[in-house]
């Protein structure tokens, strides 16, 4: 084998070859670190609150300048609710109940002045729409203490807004839970002070959600027992990037708070945009399996003769491609071991940035397959080539 | 039978072309021929490199052209060794790895095997000399010696001495008669003049 080696080698074009495996290993890595990324970013735009496929929105009438002037209260009426409910793609419809009171909130931090107080405001939902599971989530109104689940939104933006540019502390999420905070609640003749406490952060709900069973309580004592619509609905939905949603929320001059739905389109995009980067990754691989078909062609060409001489002494072709077949499989080997560990090496880079957004990344195992995959594609086509080019030579 | 480029030709006065005539082992047959004659596609025939012929060849009662690429290996490791006419040496190989190179693949002869041979044609000081700096002659030499480095049931050999002195020639025959006598195999020499001086019993002219 050693002799039949010294023999074929020659003509081996090493330009050709690296060459070849430059532009494997680029659109191999493409390809791989693509999916590897596809996978371990997917996570952040699915909320990952929600096991089952179903997602939520919340919606309000949209403000407009006409609208405030005449009158237009921008609340939805039973009718509004009852079409909603009545669309095939809307599964629940939960109303926002508001605070009917004055309410101050005095966030104490323990000493004797060092509290802050402002004007504050309520709402509240159906538990079965809110994504904190608490135990102190009830209310009784015989020990009355209020129990407040706040956006994570509005962690982000005293943490990263506030206090980075006021030379404040950050505050964590366990730190913020422990805050005492006390409301003072006014209304039909009433003052009282209440203790108050946060016991959870939502992601879903971009508001100050209290129990549904403090709000009647309150609103009774001491709101001012008009009746009231509400403003905000939040939405069980399939699919909240569904098309039919969006333009029936547009017809109703509705409008999405927070970023559902673009979530949804920036979803698709990374999809969309991943998937071009595979196939232009692909069509690297391609050009590059062309390169080297080209090149063992010409390296075959040029030892005609040769294997011609081997096949007259009695090897057979199998024995004769051997050596070429080798060449190939270690060649092709080599750039997927070594597209894979540029992957996890890139993939390391950009997993830091990852993590703050609460994802420390997926398997690999989806793109190792993908590697292998297209790997043994193109290893499979040359060996092919190199065993029909040779039977080929047989009848010179 | 009759190679393709003579269809048509009804009496070629060849002793070959358009006969019946049957090689048996153990006898040596020699061919001689004028140039275009159609000697070396004799050969290429037998040896199963083409089959541009019209007519029937047989291996053993076995039709050449129903044998597999795996039968044809078989039979050239095994069955005929071959002398081609332009010896199809590597010039890039030395002499000892250019019969090697057919050695490894049928382990019929040791190395020691294969320096005595040379020893006996002369050349033992050219064994681990590039082919490339071989005279014709020196080469003609070390492709007689690959051609031997295998189990044979015939030895046919493609004018084997055309660039040898007639000492060589002698040295020749007797070294093919003798591995030949000693497989029981035949020998099927051809020739456009210069004979090998081997003991023929039978000669065709084609």
């Amino acid at each position: 084998m050693k002799l039949i080696w010294k023999l074929l080698r020659k003509h081996i074009s090493t330009a050709q070859l690296i060459g070849f495996s430059l532009a494997n290993f680029v659109g191999l890595t493409i390809v791989i670190l693509a999916v590897q990324f596809y996978e371990d970013v997917r996570p952040v735009f699915n909320d990952e609150e929600s096991f089952i496929s179903k997602d939520y929105l919340v919606i309000t009438k949209s403000v407009t300048g006409a609208g405030a002037m005449l009158g237009n209260s921008g609340e939805f009426s039973d009718k509004d609710i009852a079409d909603i409910e009545a669309q095939e793609w809307c599964q629940k419809v939960g109303r926002f109940r508001n605070s009917d009171y004055a309410i101050y909130a005095t966030m104490g931090l323990g000493g004797a002045g060092h509290a802050m107080r402002t004007q504050f405001f309520f709402e509240s939902i159906p538990s079965e729409f809110i994504d904190v599971n608490s135990t102190q989530w009830n209310f009784n109104p015989s020990h009355p203490e209020i129990p407040v689940i706040v956006s994570r939104d509005y962690v982000s933006l005293y943490n990263f807004g506030f206090a980075a540019s006021q030379g404040l502390p950050q505050i964590s999420e366990s730190q913020m839970l422990k805050i005492p905070l006390s409301f003072t609640l006014s209304g039909k003749g009433r003052s009282e002070v209440i203790p108050g406490r946060i016991v959870g952060f939502s992601n879903r709900l971009n508001t100050v959600i209290v129990p549904d069973a403090f709000m009647q309580w309150a609103n009774e004592r001491y709101g001012t027992d008009v009746k009231q619509q509400p403003q905000r609905l939040i939405l069980e939905v399939n699919s909240p990037g569904d098309v039919k949603i969006e333009e029936y929320l547009t017809d109703h001059h509705y409008d999405v708070a927070g970023d559902k739905m673009s979530s949804s389109k920036a979803n698709y995009f990374l999809t969309l945009i991943i998937g071009i980067v595979v196939v232009v990754g692909i069509i690297i691989s391609l050009l590059s399996f062309f390169v080297l078909m080209l090149s063992i062609y010409l390296l075959l060409q040029k030892n005609t003769r040769k294997l011609q001489d081997l096949l007259m002494l009695g090897y057979s072709p199998a024995e004769v491609s051997r050596p070429y077949i080798r060449m190939v499989v270690m060649i092709n080997a080599a750039v997927l071991l070594l597209s894979l560990v540029v992957m996890l090496l890139g993939r390391i880079y950009y997993l830091d940035k990852l993590l703050a957004f609460g994802t420390g990344g997926a398997g690999i195992w989806v793109a190792l397959v993908v590697g292998v995959l297209i790997m043994g594609l193109i290893t499979t086509g040359n060996v092919i080539a190199i065993k029909r080019k040779i039977a080929a030579l047989w009848r010179g | 039978m009759l190679p393709a480029v003579f269809a048509g030709r009804e009496d070629t006065g060849s002793e070959v072309w358009l006969r019946n005539v049957t090689f048996e082992r153990g006898h040596n047959y020699l061919i001689t021929a004028e140039s275009g004659t159609g000697k070396s596609s004799l050969c290429s025939y037998i040896y199963g490199y083409r089959n541009d012929f019209s007519g029937q060849l047989l291996l053993d009662d076995r039709d050449v052209n129903s044998l597999s690429v795996e039968e044809w290996c078989k039979v050239r490791r095994e069955s005929i060794a071959y002398l081609p006419q332009e010896l199809r040496l590597f010039s890039e190989l030395t002499a000892m790895e250019n019969i090697q190179l057919k050695n490894q693949l049928t382990g019929f002869k040791t190395e020691k095997q294969i320096m005595d041979m040379l020893e006996v044609l002369g050349i033992p000081e050219k064994a681990d000399s590039l082919l490339g700096h071989l005279s014709i002659g020196q080469q003609q030499r070390v492709a007689i010696v690959r051609t031997l480095c295998q189990p044979a049931a015939f030895f046919l050999l493609d004018e084997p001495v055309s660039h040898l002195d007639e000492a060589n020639n002698r040295i020749v025959a007797h070294l093919v008669s003798e591995e030949a006598k000693r497989q029981g195999a035949g020998i099927i020499a051809t020739s456009v003049g210069n004979n090998v001086l081997i003991d023929v019993e039978k000669e065709l002219k084609l």
